[in-house]
């Protein structure tokens, strides 16, 4: 029962003075609120743009980099009886080509995490109509493994992906090469490599990712057209693009394939620091948003608190005079500050639900945002709903604290 | 009869404005069911005294018991659960908690206590206020009755936790003569009729005279333990 009496009491001291008990419990409402919406926007917008460099990324791109010479030739031809060293050692260009791809395809897949696989050869091109040139890449790709590691097919706006496998004279374009060319579905299009080999293409399809830059310079079709653009044999790969399971651990994830295979590796990360940065930084400016309200609304509990204690005192010394202890009166008003943080964060749930779901129908419309992308995760209510509480045991136990030391006989003696 | 209260030569120094001894070797006995009143000038120490038995300062040389038991010494824990069980206490003020009932003031020294149900509490309080005529003010907030009833609703929550000592600080300080009357026969009657203890403060020379004992300060120490105070 003394936590019964202690709360009755803590309980009572708190519905005696409504006014400022709600005050305090909105400090904790707007601070929780603000948790909650910024959290789920922040989310959100993470979620968002993770989503969009994942949809012109893979997870991991394997490829044959230019490597730096080194000592191999020279210590296997002279032997280690001398030391060899290359004075200013260049890069050595060669044919970025994967060797063997298909072996290369069939010891990754063999690999449990992978989920998707696609083999390609890129090309930097020139697309022209008429007199216009637009500048672009062609990816040659087994249409089938890209789509599923894409989702093509929900982009497009004209045409099917597969009409890229049927017939080698196709080809799929963005909606933004297709407005700047002014092509539609079945105009040819001509493409110069930089060699000055020529190709003219029929246009089977147009897709539009909203991803500005994707629309305007991609284009799908099938493997051999790239390879023979280039001069290539038909096993010339340059890429070998993989989708993982979890795609949070790519980065490792792809060292260890580059390792398997010997190749160069790099993961989405690593190809969008930059929106990572972009990340990270979203995330302290939230951090420090939601800070500095937490910490004003603890300052709200503080503050009446400390005017209770203050208005109390005579009743906290006779409490200590009819054998209440420290530790009771330490109870009472920690009770009290969390009963105030729990009215307040029940309220700022609410608050942060409702201002979330109102802004998730702002309209935007820029770019290809519509509407402000807003998640609703049961962790951010509960994370806000304990941060809540924890403000307010730790606003409460400082003046709670001062309380227990009351001297009751000097108050009484007065 | 036995001993309800021994203090054996406190001394007591305050330090502010300057350093200034207010109680010297303050010894004397209270047997149990004496009704004690102690007088003196302003600042002949009775109330400092007091607080010390009161168990609630315990900035002082000496030695107390109460009830049997060593005081001095103890932790301040240990003290508040002693005052909680076997002291009992009121003031010139009553310091009631206005927020709360009557009723809830009359309880929360036994809730604190826990030797009791809720409900048996309850009972116990509605019968303390029954006795001393308060049982139609026990559901009223403590702010809105009178002095004189407030005064003994204090009294009440002395009485919960049937301590065997009660003490006052100028108990009827506040009060006019009709309530002073009803307050002096309650502590009477808690004294001849329940064996209780009772060391009261007091100013009022009519109050004391009619108490068992009078022990009247001067400076520091106790110039009497008669019946009659000198210089009445």
């Amino acid at each position: 029962m003394k936590a019964g009496i202690n709360t009755r009491i803590a309980y009572t001291y708190m519905v005696s003075k409504v006014k400022s008990t709600l005050v305090a419990a909105l400090g904790v409402t707007f601070g929780i609120g603000m948790f909650i919406f910024m959290n789920s926007l922040i989310t959100g917008t993470n979620e968002y743009s993770e989503k969009t460099m994942l949809s012109a990324t893979p997870h991991i791109r394997l490829y044959n980099d230019n490597k730096i010479s080194n000592t191999d030739m020279l210590n296997r031809y002279l032997g280690d009886r001398t030391i060899n060293l290359i004075s200013n050692p260049q890069l050595v260009p060669q044919d970025n080509r994967i060797f063997n791809p298909d072996a290369v395809a069939a010891v990754l897949r063999k690999r449990k995490e992978v989920i998707a696989l696609s083999t390609q050869v890129t090309a930097n091109i020139i697309y022209s109509k008429g007199n216009v040139q637009e500048n672009g890449t062609i990816f040659g790709v087994n249409i089938a493994e890209q789509d599923k590691m894409f989702d093509i097919s929900s982009n497009m706006i004209a045409g099917k992906t597969q009409s890229v496998a049927d017939n080698p004279n196709n080809i799929l374009i963005g909606i933004g090469l297709a407005q700047k060319l002014n092509l539609k579905m079945g105009d040819y299009v001509r493409i110069t490599t930089s060699t000055g080999l020529t190709k003219t293409l029929q246009v089977s399809g147009i897709f539009k990712t909203t991803i500005k830059n994707v629309d305007e310079t991609k284009t799908y079709v099938s493997l051999p057209v790239v390879q023979q653009l280039l001069q290539k044999d038909r096993a010339y790969i340059t890429d070998i693009y993989v989708n993982v399971k979890n795609y949070s651990l790519a980065t490792e994830t792809g060292n260890s394939m580059a390792q398997q295979t010997g190749y160069t590796s790099e993961s989405w990360q690593q190809s969008n620091e930059q929106s990572l940065a972009g990340k990270k930084i979203r995330d302290i400016i939230a951090n420090a948003v939601i800070f500095t309200i937490l910490l004003v609304a603890g300052f709200g509990i503080y503050n009446i608190l400390n005017m209770v204690i203050y208005e109390k005192i005579k009743e906290i010394a006779i409490l200590k005079a009819t054998g209440f202890q420290g530790s009771d009166v330490v109870s009472i008003f920690i009770q009290q500050a969390l009963l105030i943080g729990l009215v307040g964060s029940a309220m700022g749930l609410v608050v942060g639900w409702f201002t979330s779901y109102l802004l998730s129908k702002l309209y935007l419309g820029l770019g290809n945002v519509t509407y402000l992308p807003m998640t609703f995760l049961s962790k951010h209510y509960i994370q806000g709903a304990i941060f809540g509480l924890l403000t307010s045991f730790f606003a409460g136990y400082i003046p709670a604290s001062k309380a227990s030391k009351v001297d009751p006989v000097s108050i009484i003696r007065g | 009869m036995s001993i309800a209260l021994k203090a054996e030569k406190i001394s007591k120094y305050f330090y502010t404005p300057e350093k200034f001894k207010v109680l010297s070797d303050v010894s004397f006995e209270v047997q149990t069911g004496e009704f004690v009143s102690v007088v003196g000038k302003s600042g002949s120490g009775k109330s400092t005294m007091l607080y010390i038995l009161s168990t609630m300062d315990t900035d002082y040389t000496g030695n107390l018991i109460l009830n049997d038991q060593q005081i001095t010494g103890r932790s301040v824990n240990k003290l508040a659960a002693f005052r909680n069980e076997h002291l009992g206490f009121v003031f010139q003020f009553h310091y009631l908690l206005p927020d709360f009932t009557c009723l809830q003031n009359v309880m929360i020294p036994a809730l604190r206590l826990k030797k009791l149900s809720a409900a048996e509490i309850e009972h116990n309080a509605y019968e303390k206020l029954k006795t001393l005529g308060l049982e139609d003010q026990a559901l009223k907030t403590a702010s809105r009755i009178s002095g004189g009833q407030q005064q003994r609703v204090a009294i009440a929550r002395a009485l919960i936790n049937e301590p065997a000592i009660i003490m006052g600080d100028e108990p009827t300080g506040n009060l006019d003569s009709k309530n002073t009357e009803v307050v002096f026969d309650i502590f009477k009657q808690l004294a001849a009729e329940h064996n209780k203890t009772i060391i009261t403060v007091t100013h009022d020379n009519d109050f004391a005279a009619k108490s068992d004992r009078i022990i009247e300060m001067k400076d520091g120490i106790i110039i009497s333990h008669d019946r009659k105070p000198h210089e009445l």
